[in-house]
């Protein structure tokens, strides 16, 4: 009785435990498979230009409206002690220190994260991933590589222009729209912001890359059961790095700062 | 070269409960084209993957080149691998890319050859299995036939030691069929490569095999030439040449079998 | 493979060459290149405390940006910092070197007060003349504390007693004195530097207001003080030094933000905090003795004036003062 109760409640942990095992191995073996040759120059810049390029929009979107929000709740807050000045400053850090790298990351997970699970996933339940391993090439390295790579190297870029242009949005709404004084506005953010801030931002980008990469990759690589199993693969995907995502962004952030 | 070109040994095989291949004893000659047949979820395309080592066995042996493939690491496999050319049932071509590069994919990934060189092979894959025109076609924009002539020529394009079609002529007109039937003995001939051919197209099959090898219960039950099998007494056989309908397929000659239509 | 006419090479390399841009333009607008640029010179100071200084905390000279703290580190129990000056900038040898806020909420920064000498600073030399810089937490636990020593002292006024012990009674009206000497010569020295200080007082005079009111409630035992002449003028005397302290600090109304700057102020501030501790250990010592306090009404009335003055003064004060920092004081103190 006793037995079976433990049982029932060690079933699921082991399950996760399970997975968290096999991602670990799915890294590794990305690892291993980055420093073979020959490097598949291409598929990288192909994936690149997917998770990055074909990103931009979203991401300035999203970091634009992000630091115009910003603006104006600081505004409201602030003016209460009559230190609008700081205005830029909160923008400023939060967009670098926190929702630059987090809400990008998330943004692409939405965008190419699902589409790697779904790409990997249909690959796996239509053979081609089989295929691949006919013709002796390691799919680790044709598929999963390429896209650890790329979105270790895009989360950065697409935070930097995020941040960018969230500072900016505050800029608009504090400055243009809420009339604080620009140069206490533009000075403050000179004298708080930290060359570290922006870095470590970066720094938590390209771990959020690796690990939204390796989930999605390995979620999609393990896929089961036809075109239904793709949808599952997607979803789970999308939600599980996301998930990882905030969870190792605390981990980062009392790290860090 | 030795004769016997892939040999399986008591090949056991079960997804939980279910035993698919249930002691496998195959002899597949060099330079000739074994046909298996059985019947739908009978375990041939499992046991096709068993023979280029997507899947390993439960127990049993599957020596090729005088090496055990189920006992190989990766890299040892990848070598064995190398040699083996295969048409995956729903033809698996990668949707990333047009029909071109699908059939270039392993002459790029597995040769110095130069692009020129490469298109030169690619093209004259492509117009045997009559597909010169759709080069820059998606596989998404393909029919189902098509894509497996695609597969057909991608499997082809390395000229590999042992080829595994998995019904190359499934989801074709008879028209189409019987071209790539055709195609698959004119290069065999050519070539004098180890084919190794699954159908249900008991017909065609016939049309090309050297040997046929009949999976039943998760066992080769028969083994032989043409004739050979057409002669057999085992009801499972016989029920199964049955199905064609044609009067007079069990038992007859397969010379006779020319005259049909 | 899409036929697009740019390669996702082209792509990628224009994506990263913005975000290194952006990258680039920002790391340099918020000083770290432009300092790696500038280059510079250092100097060492050692501080008893450096609270609240960081890593690229701005020196300033008269205001003026002149350098950074590159580092802070613990020497024997001290802050050893280490200033890098600009370029160009000359600090002669004998400057004096104190640590300042910029407002009560604002950021530590260091000031140098350049000297007379025509013998300036190189690499590596140390400022020796450190002033202590201000604690206005401290400040302000003081003159909490001596404020509500002071309240309880006057609490005993009420239980009258006895008329022996006179000289401790003297004694504590001659620290009263003393302070209030102290504190008139420091005013007049720092006429115009009050108003810090008159914050501070404007807290005190809050404390002393709710004391004020006890003492008119005991009316009846505390009014009428002591015939002893001497002991009387003495008292009288003082509550003229108070008036004129108030009378002060209502000139010095509107010059706020000076005291910061001067250290003799500051120190004073100090001595006359602790004279304040000192003059309500006294009282407290003297208990028992303070009974015979005289029955002179106006001794009690002048009393109350003056802190009506002192109140006054602390209105007017808060008048000018910024809402933020009045905020941020009793934020302090409560
Ligand atoms: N990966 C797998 N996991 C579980 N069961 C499997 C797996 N692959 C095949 N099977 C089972 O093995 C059996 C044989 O499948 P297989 O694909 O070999 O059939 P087949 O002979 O190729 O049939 P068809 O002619 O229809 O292609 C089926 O019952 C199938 O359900
Ligand atoms: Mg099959």
């Amino acid at each position: 009785m006793f037995d079976a109760v433990t049982k029932k409640g060690l079933t699921p942990l082991l399950g996760i435990l399970k997975e968290l095992g096999n991602i670990g191995i799915m890294f590794l073996q990305s690892i291993y498979w980055t420093f073979r040759r020959p490097f598949k120059l291409n598929y990288i810049f192909k994936q690149m230009e997917f998770i990055g390029v074909n990103s931009i929009s979203v991401v300035i979107i999203t970091g634009t409206f992000t630091g115009m929000v910003l603006a104006l709740q600081s505004y409201y807050g602030f003016r209460k002690f009559g230190a609008e000045g700081l205005v830029g400053t909160t923008v400023a850090l939060s967009m670098t220190r926190e929702l630059g790298p987090v809400l990008t990351s998330l943004m692409v997970t939405g965008r190419a994260g699902s589409a790697m699970a779904a790409e990997l996933g249909s690959m796996r339940v239509t053979e081609q991933i089989d295929a691949l391993i006919v013709m002796a090439l390691n799919p680790i390295k044709y598929l999963v590589v390429p896209r650890v790579i790329a979105s270790f190297l895009m989360f950065p870029v697409l935070t930097s222009i995020a941040n960018f242009v969230g500072i900016i949005g505050g800029y608009l709404v504090g400055v243009k729209l809420l009339g604080i004084n620009e140069g206490a506005f533009i000075n403050k953010i000179i004298k708080y912001l930290d060359p570290e801030d922006i870095y470590n931002g970066l720094i938590k980008a390209a771990v959020f890359g690796i690990i939204m990469s390796v989930i999605s990759c390995y979620k999609g690589f393990y896929t089961r059961g036809g075109a239904e199993g793709v949808g599952r693969s997607t979803t789970e995907a999308v939600v599980m790095s996301s998930v990882t995502i905030l969870v190792t962004d605390y981990v980062l952030t009392s790290l860090m700062f | 070269m030795e004769d016997t070109a892939i040999r399986i040994i008591d090949l056991h095989k079960s997804f939980g409960p279910q035993k698919v291949l249930d002691g496998i004893n195959l002899e597949v000659e060099t330079g000739k084209i074994t046909v298996i047949i059985g019947k739908s979820g009978g375990g041939k395309s499992v046991l096709l993957k068993h023979i280029i080592g997507l899947l390993k066995p439960d127990s049993g042996e599957i020596w090729v080149n005088g090496n055990d493939i189920t006992k190989l690491p990766e890299k040892e496999l990848n070598e064995v691998r190398r040699s083996f050319g295969m048409l995956f049932q729903e033809a698996a071509l990668f949707d990333s890319m047009d029909v071109f590069d699908n059939v270039a994919f392993p002459l790029r990934e597995h040769t110095k050859l130069s692009d020129r060189e490469i298109e030169s092979v690619v093209e004259e894959r492509l117009r045997q299995v009559g597909l010169l025109t759709f080069t820059e076609k998606m596989p998404s924009e393909l029919s189902g036939g098509m894509r497996k002539r695609v597969g057909l020529a991608r499997a082809l394009v390395l000229d590999p030691d042992i080829i595994l079609f998995d019904e190359p002529t499934s989801a074709l007109d008879p028209i189409i069929s019987l071209s790539i039937l055709d195609l698959i003995r004119e290069t065999q001939q050519r070539i004098q490569k180890t084919y190794v051919v699954i159908s249900h197209d008991i017909l065609g099959m016939f049309r090309i095999a050297d040997k046929v090898a009949m999976l039943y219960g998760g066992k080769i039950i028969e083994y032989g030439t043409p004739y050979e099998i057409r002669r057999s007494t085992k009801e499972a056989t016989k029920e199964f040449l049955k199905a064609t309908k044609i009067p007079g397929f069990t038992g007859g000659s397969y010379e006779q079998q020319q005259d049909f239509p | 493979m899409s036929s697009s006419k740019i390669s996702p090479e082209l792509k990628v390399g224009i994506l990263v060459l913005v975000s290194i841009m952006i990258l680039f333009y920002m790391s340099f607008r918020i000083g770290r290149l432009g300092t790696f640029r500038e280059g510079g010179y250092e100097i060492t100071v050692t501080f008893a405390n450096a609270n609240g200084l960081d890593r690229r905390s701005p020196v300033q000279i008269a205001g003026v940006e002149v350098g950074k703290v590159k580092n802070i580190a613990l020497d024997s129990y001290k802050a050893m910092l280490t200033l890098t000056i600009k370029e160009g900038v000359k600090v002669p040898v004998d400057s004096k070197i104190i640590v300042k806020a910029q407002g009560l909420l604002g950021d530590k920064y260091i000031e140098i007060l350049p000297g007379t000498e025509k013998k300036f600073l190189a690499q590596g030399d140390r400022i020796k003349d450190v002033i202590p810089g201000i604690d206005f937490n401290e400040i302000f636990t003081q003159v909490n504390v001596a404020a509500k020593n002071f309240g309880e002292t006057m609490g005993e006024f009420k239980d009258i007693l006895g008329d022996k012990e006179k000289t401790n009674i003297k004694k504590s009206i001659a620290n009263i004195e003393s302070l209030s000497g102290d504190f008139r010569t420091f005013m007049t020295d720092n006429k115009g530097n009050i108003t810090r200080v008159v914050n501070n007082t404007a807290v005190v005079s809050e404390k002393l207001s709710s004391i004020a009111k006890d003492i008119e409630q005991g009316k009846g035992t505390l009014g009428l003080l002591v015939k002893d002449d001497k002991l009387y003028n003495d008292a009288k005397e003082t509550v003229t030094s108070l008036k004129n302290i108030t009378k002060d600090i209502e000139e010095g109304k509107g010059t706020l933000g000076k005291f910061a700057k001067d250290e003799t102020l500051y120190n004073d501030t100090k001595e006359a905090v602790s004279n304040i501790k000192e003059f309500t250990d006294g009282i407290k010592k003297g208990e028992g003795t303070l009974g015979k306090l005289v029955k002179d009404e106006s001794l009690y009335n002048e009393t109350e004036k003056a802190m009506k003055k002192i109140q006054k003064g602390a209105e007017g004060l808060e008048e000018i003062t910024p809402v933020t920092i009045l905020g941020t004081i009793f934020g302090f103190l409560f």
